[in-house]
């Protein structure tokens, strides 16, 4: 069970920003530097971060929706930044994405029945009745009902289109699923049903999950790893006790104080940090963070900090770890 | 403390083309001087209409009826516009949601400032100025001379935040309702907003009504919580009580379904089924389909309120006489 199904190394995206009268390239937005870390066959690795952090372009360019600018990400063997068009295709059919927001991921001119049974047909894992038989079994392995595949997507409520969403990601059999956000645009009462959807069903078909959200207490209760990125940059990836209990860079540190606690007694300790989080066009020099840091001393200013192992399978970018 | 607004039997329905909406229906409370008043519920449960309805800001096909909406015993219904207009944002204010939809783009932010002022308190343009700088400054807005000059553009979510709130504060109202405000903000703006607001009620004694489907940052802004589900209130007691003993299986059911930051859980515990259409109500108490205690009477007919503990209503079957059982939550 335990090889290592997704490998990231040193994984880059920049946008580049053109200016002047040329429309030249002045710049890069450096979205996804540097990244790499792996995930395990049948685990969750929660990546989280606030927003324009760069973590759903990571999600997006690990399965090559964007081009990377670097790097490489390898599937069991295979580079997916090195595989053709063709067969690029193929291998789709083991990693696939669960988008943000039910209400634009689905097409509305399509009925459930097409927007599920189209990638099954394009993937030739089965057609005409077979295929109907498919769309019937995921949508009810997804919780709505078989006879739902006649409908269109306004006629359900954001979290059932969700499951729609999840029943066509996982109707080829993925090994590999990245979630992005799939429970922000969802009421409270609903998020808990799709997260225990999305457990069950990794149970079930033993996924891999990239869970992506700025939810840190779902990300608590989903993952068994947790990456935290901050600026394009992952700056602590552990287990996930280790991180809710043991959290070393201060980003992480002020982050799990900042989530309000619903308990009238608890004594709140928060770290308040100052200031915004910079432009990642224009990042500040050194370590991301020194700017909003309350340990940051010269070298922070200067020196930018690597990934490394502090505890086993406990990395922090932080200068500081052990002085603190 | 005394009552400040007392809202009684508010009734907001929408007259659409399919049919009548009725987004708040029979909501009372009462807000004392300096109290902070949550309110709670997901979207769609009429949270934010109820509020809109008290500071008249309903629109056509939008009805507001109460039996009366009082403002230190001034009942706010009989106002006329012209009197309605002196009322908002000098007595109460309102901050809105989304920060970066509620500025107007076409303005520099002292300017937007400056007309709130001097429209309630009729200084003249450089005495306004003056104290446009000054709420920017109060609000923590760091170089306030130079950000009161920039355009809303200019300024990330959470300083925009921070400009509503000056511009919602600077006439002093007596009542301020915060719209969700650190909803569309990250956590760690949130945590920098919600401890300004925090500051600034301990300075200004102003009564503030919080809105929120987040119980974390209810529990830590608010002393008194209305939960609100389909556009009725539910249950309604002190924050404590709401949190550490909730009565309503809906209030059980909003508590369980999220996990918390400080605690490990085996399997989420989530509601089941969706909010109905707001087009088509069930029957009796509205939450009867969703709830796993649900008995014959749910159906047919509407709960009244019932005190289970001092100062502790719930509007439910289970605890009432009517209903007959009572159960203990676990």
């Amino acid at each position: 069970m335990n090889e290592t199904i997704i490998k990231l190394e040193n994984v880059k995206k920049y946008f580049p920003v053109r200016g002047g009268v040329f429309s030249r390239v002045i710049g890069h937005v450096k979205a996804v530097d540097d990244v790499s870390f792996s995930i395990k066959k049948g685990e969750t690795l929660g990546l989280v971060g606030e927003s324009g952090c760069g973590k759903s372009t990571l999600g997006r360019t690990i399965l090559k929706l964007l081009d990377p600018t670097g790097g490489n990400v390898y599937y069991k063997d295979h580079s997916i930044f090195e595989t053709g068009k063709e067969q690029l295709r193929s291998l789709r059919r083991d990693l696939q994405m669960i988008f943000q927001d039910p209400y634009s991921s689905l097409n509305p001119r399509l009925n459930v029945g097409e927007i599920i049974g189209e990638s099954i047909e394009f993937h030739g894992l089965a057609s005409g009745r077979e295929k109907q038989e498919k769309v019937e079994y995921m949508l009810e392995v997804c919780g709505l009902s078989p006879h739902h595949h006649r409908r269109y997507p306004h006629e359900f409520s954001g979290g059932q289109r969700q499951r729609i969403g999840i029943a066509r990601a996982l109707s080829l059999n993925p090994e590999f699923v990245v979630a992005d956000e799939p429970i922000s645009s969802l009421d409270v009462s609903i998020q808990a049903q799709i997260v225990n959807l999305m457990e069950e069903l990794q149970e079930e078909f033993s996924l891999t999950y990239l869970f992506i959200s700025h939810d840190l207490s779902m990300v608590r209760h989903i993952s068994d790893h947790v990456a935290v990125m901050y600026l394009g940059k992952v700056v602590e990836i552990c287990g996930k006790k280790e991180l809710y209990y043991n959290p070393l860079h201060p980003y992480t540190q002020a982050l799990l104080s900042a989530v309000p606690i619903m308990d009238p007694d608890s004594k709140s300790n928060r770290i308040i940090l100052s200031g915004d989080v910079p432009s990642p066009a224009n990042p500040p020099r050194g370590c991301n963070f020194n700017p909003r840091c309350r340990y940051a001393e010269e070298r922070c200013r200067v020196e930018e900090p690597e990934l490394r192992e502090i505890n086993t399978g406990h990395n922090v970018s932080c200068h500081l770890v052990e002085k603190r | 403390m005394s009552n400040l607004l007392q809202v009684k039997n508010l009734n907001t329905s929408f007259h659409t083309e399919d049919g009548v909406v009725r987004a708040v229906n029979g909501v009372s409370f009462t807000l004392n001087h300096g109290e902070a008043l949550g309110i709670v519920g997901e979207s769609g449960c009429g949270k934010s209409v109820a509020c809109l309805s008290i500071m008249r800001l309903i629109n056509h096909p939008g009805k507001v009826e109460a039996d009366g909406i009082l403002l230190e015993g001034n009942d706010l219904l009989q106002f006329g516009e012209k009197n309605m207009r002196s009322v908002r944002g000098n007595e109460m204010a309102f901050i809105f949601q989304e920060p970066m939809t509620s500025l107007n783009p076409v303005f520099t932010v002292g300017f937007q400032l400056q007309e709130v002022i001097r429209l309630h308190q009729g200084l003249n343009k450089h005495e306004s100025w003056k104290k446009s700088v000054e709420m920017l400054k109060m609000v923590g807005i760091p170089h306030p001379e130079n950000i009161a000059k920039e355009y809303p553009h200019c300024l990330s979510g959470g300083m925009k935040q921070r400009a509503m709130i000056a511009m919602a504060l600077s006439c002093e109202p007596k009542v301020l309702f915060a719209d969700e405000p650190t909803t569309a903000l990250d956590v760690t703006i949130q945590a920098q907003i919600l401890q300004l607001m925090h500051d600034l009620r301990e300075r200004i004694n102003t009564a503030i009504i919080f809105i929120s489907h987040d119980l974390g940052v209810i529990s830590e802004m608010v002393d008194r919580v209305i939960v609100m589900y389909c556009g009725r209130v539910i249950e309604e007691s002190e924050t404590r009580n709401i949190i550490k003993d909730p009565k309503h299986p809906y209030t059980i059911g909003l508590i369980n379904s999220k996990p918390q930051i400080n605690e490990d859980i085996e399997k989420l515990v989530p509601i089941s089924g969706s909010v109905p259409n707001p087009l088509h109500m069930p029957s009796g108490c509205p939450y009867h389909p969703r709830c796993d205690h649900a008995m014959e009477i749910c159906a047919e007919e509407m709960p009244e309120k019932t005190e289970v503990s001092s100062d502790h209503y719930v509007n439910c079957w289970l605890y009432s006489r009517k209903g007959g059982q009572i159960i203990n939550n676990e």
